[in-house]
């Protein structure tokens, strides 16, 4: 093909218009309305705070290498972990994969110019720098040692660190997280190109609209019980103090009424990612295309009518952990439907055993012990032996990094070509994937052990006989810690040198392999008109593979 | 800029559309579902309150309508009337905006903000009345005066249109009492008059209190006053919470409509384009849905106690 | 498209109208107050109460926010953020209700 100004899809090596091109100046950066670049600065700023809740987490498995608490403190080790968990969770986990892939993918997914609210977008963004500015001066200033979880009275009354500054800082980031979500249903509802019908919608799409119903429900209902929190520590007027009459269960109801749901806003995304790796890299359509996709929705409304199961020995009556307790085992099986469905889309596929796929491997296996575990921490009366032990902390990474954390690694990986127009080096994507499974496996699987032995989480010594498990867990994290530095190092490398990519370097059949690498300010030069269905690996689709492949080979260096 | 030239073509667009759609019934419907997906939200930020409010008032009914009976409901109920004009005068704005009226948008919206604006000025009545009065309930946010100070006036309640001025004066006459209050904490000087009534009550035998009232009014088995007014005391916190938020609301919309008059005088909405005004009054009859919420359930629990 | 706005529309009688109803409905709940149907059963004051304030919920979302008008979607958004202000009274309440009472 004849390269043009314009932007010619099909076109091999990166076009010389595209979104990176399209302004300069760092003006014309911070004042964009252009989605994706609004994806690129989320994801920086992301890597960042994952580096630092990372830092945490090497101290906090430092300080485990040994029974007595000599590294740490116990006063600054309940701040080392409360930090690690604030900014995982509120500051890397929710927003990743839908502000950095959702952001940048999902307008080009579904055929449009852009989201339909930009200057949303970019306001949610600031928002996000704003929030994670307070929250990391509090930290710098002596930082929080409250738990994540920010349970009263100790943090209304008796903590004394900034409980105060680093829960607004929480408080703000999650209008970030409203309008992200906001702008995400609205997009989906309105913006989808001709002929692009809610069943041809990428399962990406579903989970990101799913991710954003829970992020509109549950949100505000955080930010409302941190601004009581705050008053009450302000105040002291009572209502969180039983002496005055107050209930600090009444805490916990409103603050777990969002945090349930927000570990599906942190699922769900990884969900979409592994429907689209899965059933890309077996080169065969999804496996129960519907279900999967009222999967999404069931476990987003489902997930609303769980939280108990946080409070089983809270003090809650126990008829309602037992109603929590049976709706945990009900939430559970949507979740069941889509890894038999990604299971049964890999059976007889022809399957690519490219870096992300490796990602999406590791994630069924990993999202099923993680899931499994969730469920035995959800029956009332091994939870009572399991309760606020490293059983529970290893659930909730299995789910947590080894679900979300390798599907946003996989999810980066399978769409860097896209979104930067260059190829990474595909040995080293494979050796730092393996890496990062063994690692994590020999750091947390020793965990659910310890759990089962008795060792408390937040505690920063523990008997002696639990050592060696601790050693192992810590060794594992170190394995963990390189293969996630990896990364870093090659896909910056690839921006420097890396291999261009076509605009369709896996020869996938999804929207966002019809524009350019990456794509221009429009992402389209013509409005598409969808007549396919999802996952087509066929010709009827208008891709013509073999004919792309030969292209390819001619046309690439 | 209803028409452009972009890469040497000519393109002409509606006046208002943004660049990302693709014409204007799809901006307005896009605006439109963006701004009730806000509104969702708004209401579950609110329902946390409420949800507070469900479990304090299911615990401990008598303190909350003790507390509720010296908010004064006229106001309240004043209000909730300004409110309601509001939102005609705001549903007005829309009627006019749609038919390209600009002097009788412009006089809707001033209207509006006028009443928005009343709202606001009788809220300040009522709090500085629970200053005056020791019901606030953070300690030193309230009227510090001692002893050496004269007794302070208490201001007598509005005379309701079914009582005469002596009668008025005459069930105010608790209020009149000389108010102490050095320290500027909250303080319950009124009395115990729905727990006296539900006592009496208990008498003939139908079981009055919660069971949380049973362990949370009593010391050793004796009524105690201070823990009584704790009680009240989270009534009152949860009042200037909710009226306080809802009250941010009300000045955040105040500034919308600002907004909203300045660009109506412009003349820019028209039949054509008047997304704006329609969303901007979403917002303001929402901030109105939520008040008639709060109006009865805070101002109007423990009237037919005293009855 | 901005065609179906014109139509359908109650016009000012029917604001009015509206207006008159939202009134009303204020002089009662403010009226019933002082009424003690608590005699007849536990909680129907605020029963009424919030049986009224529902009706003038009502006709503020229908008429002056036009949900009437509007797309199903906008109905379901509507109806389906008071779904969830349920679930959250309803599944928290669960818990306070059933303390303290023997078994569960």
């Amino acid at each position: 093909m004849q390269t043009q100004d314009g932007i010619i899809a099909e076109q091999s090596g990166i076009p010389k218009q595209n979104y990176l091109t399209n302004g300069t100046t760092l003006k014309s950066w911070l004042l964009t309305k252009d989605h994706k670049r609004i994806a690129i600065m989320y994801l920086i700023t992301v890597s960042l705070f994952f580096m630092a809740g990372g830092i945490y987490a090497s101290a906090i498995r430092l300080e485990l290498l040994t029974p007595p608490s000599d590294l740490l403190e116990s006063g600054t080790y309940n701040k080392v972990f409360t930090q690690h968990g604030i900014l995982m969770i509120f500051f890397f986990l929710i927003p990743s994969i839908p502000a950095v892939l959702g952001n940048f993918l999902l307008p080009i997914m579904i055929g449009a110019k852009d989201l339909a609210l930009p200057r949303i977008n970019l306001l949610s963004l600031y928002i996000y720098w704003i929030g994670g500015a307070l929250t990391v001066w509090a930290l710098l200033q002596g930082g929080v040692d409250t738990g994540w979880t920010f349970y009263t009275p100790y943090s209304t009354t008796f903590s004394n660190t900034y409980v105060m500054a680093v829960g607004l800082g929480i408080f703000i980031n999650g209008f970030s997280s409203i309008l992200t979500g906001l702008n995400f249903i609205v997009t989906v509802h309105t913006m989808r190109a001709p002929g692009m019908t809610w069943f041809r919608l990428p399962l990406f799409v579903w989970a990101q609209y799913a991710t954003s119903l829970v992020m509109i429900l549950g949100t505000p209902v955080i930010a409302i019980t941190i601004l009581l929190l705050a008053i009450e520590r302000f105040a002291q007027v009572g209502i969180f103090d039983p002496s005055i009459g107050g209930d600090p269960i009444l805490f916990q109801h409103l603050f777990w009424f969002y945090s349930h749901p927000a570990v599906y806003i942190m699922i769900l995304p990884g969900m979409g990612v592994i429907s689209e790796l899965i059933s890309n890299f077996s080169r065969k359509k999804i496996f129960g295309y519907e279900f999967i996709a009222f999967s999404s929705i069931a476990i987003a409304v489902f997930g609303f009518l769980v939280w108990g199961h946080h409070m089983f020995v809270s003090g809650q009556s126990i008829y309602a952990g037992l109603v929590f307790s049976f709706l945990t085992m009900v939430v559970a099986v949507p979740s069941a439907i889509k890894m038999f469905n990604w299971t049964a889309t890999m059976y007889k596929g022809s399957i690519l055993f490219e870096t992300p796929m490796l990602y999406a491997i590791g994630f069924l296996g990993l999202f099923l012990i993680g899931g499994l575990t969730g469920l035995f921490l959800g029956s009332m009366g091994l939870v009572v032996h399991l309760t606020d032990t490293y059983f529970v902390v290893a659930h909730f990474h299995y789910v947590m990094v080894g679900g979300q954390v390798i599907a946003y690694l996989g999810g980066i990986h399978y769409w860097w070509p896209k979104m930067t127009g260059r190829m990474y080096s595909e040995f080293w994507g494979k050796i730092s994937a393996m890496l990062v499974f063994i690692g994590f496996n020999l750091t947390f699987f020793p965990q659910f052990i310890l759990g089962y032995l008795g060792m408390p989480r937040r505690y920063a010594s523990y008997p002696e006989e639990m050592q060696v498990l601790n050693i192992f867990s810590t060794a594992g994290a170190s394995v963990l810690g390189v293969g996630l530095i990896m990364p870093v190092v090659y896909l910056t490398q690839s921006l420097i040198a890396g291999k261009p990519a076509g605009d369709n370097p896996w020869m996938f059949p999804g929207l966002e392999w019809r524009t350019s690498s990456p794509p221009p300010t429009e992402n389209f030069e013509v409005t598409p008109v969808v007549t396919w269905e999802a996952y087509e690996f066929s010709d009827e689709n208008g891709l013509d593979i073999d004919e792309a492949r030969r292209r390819q080979a001619v046309t690439t260096v | 800029m209803a028409s452009h030239a972009e890469n040497g073509k000519f393109h002409y667009h509606e006046p208002g559309l943004q660049h990302q759609f693709e014409d204007m019934g799809q901006q307005e419907e896009s605006v439109s579902i963006g701004m009730w997906v806000f509104l969702v939200q708004e209401i579950m930020f609110f329902g946390g309150l409420f949800t507070a409010y469900l479990v304090f008032r299911s615990r401990f009914p008598l303190a909350f309508a003790e507390g509720s009976n010296h908010l004064d409901a006229f106001w309240g109920g004043l209000n909730t009337l300004v409110l309601i004009v509001s939102s005609l005068t705001m549903a007005l704005t829309v009627y006019y905006a749609q038919r390209g009226n600009r002097n009788m948008q412009v006089i809707m919206i001033l209207l509006t903000m006028a009443f928005g604006a009343t709202f606001l000025g009788v809220k300040v009545i009522e709090y500085t009345d629970k200053y005056n009065s020791g019901l606030i309930p953070v300690t030193g946010w309230n009227k510090r005066a001692n002893e050496a100070q004269p007794a302070v006036e208490e201001r007598a309640g509005a005379v309701m249109p079914w009582e005469t001025a002596v009668a008025a004066a005459e069930s105010g006459s608790e209020k009149k009492k000389p108010y102490i209050n050095p320290h500027g904490e909250f303080q319950w000087n009124y009395g115990r008059h729905v727990y006296d009534y539900a006592i009496e009550k208990e008498k003939s035998g139908k079981p009055y209190l919660t069971e949380s009232e049973r362990v949370g009014y009593f010391s050793n088995g004796v009524f105690d006053p201070n823990k009584y007014r704790d009680k009240i005391r989270i009534f009152y916190f949860i009042y200037f919470v909710m009226t306080g938020l809802h009250a941010l609301h009300m000045i955040v919309g105040l500034g919308l409509m600002a907004w909203l008059l300045f660009v109506a005088w412009r003349g820019d909405f028209s039949a054509l384009y008047y997304a704006p005004v329609e969303m901007s009054g979403l917002y303001w009859h929402f901030v109105d849905i939520v008040w008639i919420f709060l109006f009865p359930l805070l101002y109007l629990l423990g009237r037919h106690f005293l009855h | 498209m901005s065609d179906n706005h014109n139509e359908g529309h109650i016009g000012y009688p029917g604001y009015l109208g509206v207006f008159a109803v939202l009134v009303a409905g204020t002089l009662l709940t403010y009226w019933s107050s002082f009424l003690d149907l608590d005699a007849i059963f536990p909680g129907a004051n605020t029963l009424l109460a919030l049986l009224i304030a529902f009706t003038k919920m009502t006709c503020v979302m229908l008429f002056f926010m036009h949900v009437y008008w509007s797309p199903k979607l906008i109905w379901l958004s509507a109806i389906a953020s008071f779904f969830w202000l349920a679930i959250m009274f309803a599944y928290t309440m669960q818990d306070y209700v059933t303390r303290g009472t023997g078994v569960f």
